[in-house]
Formats: C-alpha cells, structure tokens, sequence
C-alpha cells in the first residue's frame, strides 16, 4: 500500500506530464474538447485510484488505456450510437486487409500537395475515418506510441494495428487528394 | 517466386505495411535496410512512401489541445486531495444519490474552493518526494534532491538502468565512454549487494555516473560526483521521506548511496563499498 504522500508523488510524476497527450486522445475519440476536458477527468480520477498498480513502463500509454476506457464509457452513456458492435470492427479489419491490396494508383495526390493540406480539410478528414482506424492513428501519429503499445490497449495482435494503420492513413491520403 | 530473397512480403498489401513500419521505425536494421533497398528499386513505392512520410508530418503538425493552468492545477488539487469533488467545478450539484464524499464539499455547490485551495499548496510542496530536501538550504541538498528524484524516476522507468551488466569490465567502459571518467564499480555479489548494471544521471545540470546494485529485492543508486577539490568527508546519514541516503567523500568523488534499504542495511552496504574499493 502506497501513503498518501508516496501516491501523490508518484501521480505528479506518471499522470501529470501526459496530460496534453490525454486530451488529444480524449478529443479525437469524443469529437470535441470540452467532451475531452470531462473525460480527462474522469480518467484522471480512475488514475489515481489505481496509481498502485502502475507497475512501471510506459507511463503514457498506462495513462492513455485508462483515457481510452473512460471515452468509451462516456461515449456510451452520451452518444449510445456513436458506439460500434464487435462484428463491424471484424468486417472493418476484414475491409481494411483487403484494401491494403490495392496500391498506390495514377490517382493518389502527390507528396507536396500533402505537405500543404490545410489544417481545418485535415481534421475534417480525421473525423471521419471510422473510428477503430481514426483511434489507431491518433495513438500513433498524434500520441505517438509503438505498435507494441497500441496492439496491448486494444487487445489486438500486432497485425490487426499495421492494417488498421495503413487503412487510416490510406484514407486520409485520398481524402487530402480529392479536397485539392 | 521470391526473386530477391531479403525475406520481405512479395505481395503489394504486405509490402504496403513494411512501408509504414519502416516511417514509425518499427523494424530492425536490416528489415529497413532491405525495404530501402525495395524503394530504390520501386518507383510507386517511393511515391507511397513519400506520400506516407509528407502525411506523417502534417498530422503530427496538427494544432495539440492546449492543458490550461486552471485544468492542470484542477487535477493535481484531485490528487494531492485525493477529493473527488473539487473535480466539479463547472457542474451543478449532483443528484442526492451521488456518493456524499465529505459534506463541506457540499458548501459551495459541489466545488470546495478552501479544500482545492489548501491542496494546489500541498501539491507543490509534496509534487516531488524529494523537495523535502530541496526545502534544505545548501548546495549539498540540493544535490542530494536530485540523487533522491534520479533514484524514485529510476524505479518508475522501464529499466532502472541503461547499461545492464553485472561485469564492472563492461559497466566502468560504457560509464568512460559517455561521461569520460567512472568511479570504482567493485562487485560485491558474495556479500550481497550485485552489481546489475549503470546509468547516466543528470543532477544540477551536471552528468554524473551512476551505479546500480541490487540486495535481495531492494535497489541501491550509488551517485559518484567527481570531486576537484579532494575533500574527504565520513558517512553522513541524509535519510528522509522513506528513502535512506547516506553522503561521503573520498577525496576522488563524493558518494551518495540511496535506496528504500533501512539504514543499517545501507549503512552496512557503505562499509562494504568502502572497503571493497581501498582493497582493490
């Protein structure tokens, strides 16, 4: 058992410093950043009730597992048909294997004209990735986590990760291309 | 079928994913080696990969939510407090069912300020275990916090060391090697204290070598600060806050040896260190 010293302590120095990650997480999985303030909240409070059995690691991603947990738990109370069933995700990595076959065509916008999309264009298309794909993506290239990382939070095997991953930004990259 | 025999997938969906691992830098250098070598042969998957890496970085560019000070503060008054309810400032009262955790935080609506108040000051003296001896006047406390704070973030690490070797050959080279010096690394595993290995720590804005020996289930940091002035000074017991750390001086660097030990046990670890090291 931690003191209450020893829990505050170690709550400034494995929660504290992720926060703004937190946030990001929170605010691409609920939509917006209020949403994300409230769940941040709650994720922090879970945090802080299970400090003890941070067992070392990743403090990030052990924080980021608790923020995932309280934005579906939120999502479902909030908004119950944002929510997707297991069988949809299975078709979606079904979908997303399958597309990873088709490769790059005559259609894809070149490099340069991704390196000027605009911002507001680049978050609309985020958003509307579904969502197993738009979450494996922000816990990669906005939180930055390994593969490892992400494969454990959402208790898929590595490949399922790579797919989803190559899926979400396949998508983008068309999205970016179209909106030119 | 496979023509170019570097193990990698041979077909387009397989090769796709090898791109991406290559940008997140999830393969080992001789998979990245030979996926470069695909995309120097490949013209579309150069494009795809330039493609991939442009949308990378835009994404990674994206504008990050910004924690505003009353949020962080919000937080760590939580935790400091361990009070739920300073959490709710923005909320009206909750229903009556809500667990009643304290009634003075019923006070103000469902927000305390005085608990959230008194926190946010608890919070920053007790934010690090080892502002104890911060609070300290002295350039020896002031070390002595951050040998505290290198030892508690050592234990919160992956690893609490980067060079894990319980041979002194390959810890003291490693240490050279980094910081162009390394304290005397005896290993006194048959008097129970292993040698498991050693790490960098950055103290007062100086990098100082730092060894790691491990009794029974307990880890010792020993910070050996190279010393000019030769001073040399007896164990002096510094132990606060659950840590026991005891400070000395042999003329070549100033120790400080920490753990979460009881002080006889560190004690005895000192008189066995310092023998080890005049015994060669």
């Amino acid at each position: 058992m931690l003191s209450n010293n020893a829990q505050a302590d170690r709550f400034s120095e494995v929660v504290m410093p992720h926060l703004a990650d937190a946030l990001s997480l929170a605010r691409w999985l609920t939509g917006n950043a209020t949403d994300a303030e409230d769940v941040v909240q709650d994720a922090s409070m879970k945090a802080h009730a299970s400090i003890a059995s941070y067992a070392g690691g990743n403090a990030r991603a052990w924080l980021l597992t608790i923020v995932r947990n309280s934005c579906y738990t939120w999502l479902a109370r909030n908004r119950p048909r944002s929510i997707i069933s297991v069988g949809d995700l299975a078709d979606l990595d079904e979908m997303s294997a399958a597309h990873a076959a088709d490769m790059p065509d005559s259609e894809s916008p070149e490099a340069n004209l991704i390196a000027k999309a605009d911002t507001a264009a680049l978050e609309a298309a985020i958003a509307a990735l579904p969502q197993p794909f738009r979450e494996t993506l922000v816990l990669r290239d906005i939180n930055g986590l390994a593969y490892r990382d992400i494969a454990a939070m959402l208790g898929v095997p590595m490949g399922t990760v790579m797919s989803r991953l190559a899926r979400a930004r396949g998508l983008l990259i068309s999205d970016l291309g179209r909106a030119q | 079928m496979n023509t170019r025999n570097d193990g990698l997938p041979e077909d387009a969906a397989g090769m796709n994913l090898m791109l991406h691992a290559l940008i997140d830098g999830e393969l080992d250098a001789a998979a990245a080696m030979a996926v470069e070598r695909r995309i120097a042969a490949d013209p579309s998957l150069a494009a795809e990969h330039a493609r991939i890496v442009a949308l990378q970085l835009v994404v990674s560019s994206l504008p990050k939510p910004q924690v505003s000070d009353a949020f962080s503060a919000r937080i760590a008054a939580m935790a400091a407090a361990g009070n739920v309810e300073v959490l709710r400032p923005r909320t009206t009262p909750a229903p009556a069912k809500s667990a009643r955790t304290g009634w003075s935080a019923r006070n103000f609506g469902s927000f305390d300020w005085r608990a959230m108040a008194a926190s946010i000051m608890i919070s920053a003296v007790l934010a690090s275990g080892a502002t104890q001896w911060a609070m300290q006047p002295g350039a020896t406390d002031s070390f002595a916090a951050g040998v505290a704070s290198g030892h508690q973030r050592s234990l919160l690490a992956t690893s609490p060391v980067d060079v894990v070797s319980s041979d002194r050959h390959t810890v003291k080279p490693w240490l050279d090697a980094r910081l162009g010096l390394s304290p005397p690394a005896p290993d006194m595993a048959k008097d129970g204290f292993a040698l498991i290995g050693g790490r960098v720590e950055v103290i007062g804005g100086r990098a100082v070598p730092a060894l790691v020996y491990r009794h029974r289930e307990h880890l010792i940091t020993l910070v050996a600060e190279p010393q000019n002035a030769g001073v040399v000074t007896d164990p002096v017991d510094l132990s606060e806050g659950g840590f026991s750390l005891v400070h000395w001086s042999d003329g070549a660097f100033a120790y400080w040896a920490i753990s979460d030990m009881e002080r006889p046990e560190l004690d005895d670890f000192v008189a066995r260190f310092r023998a080890a090291i005049v015994t060669g």
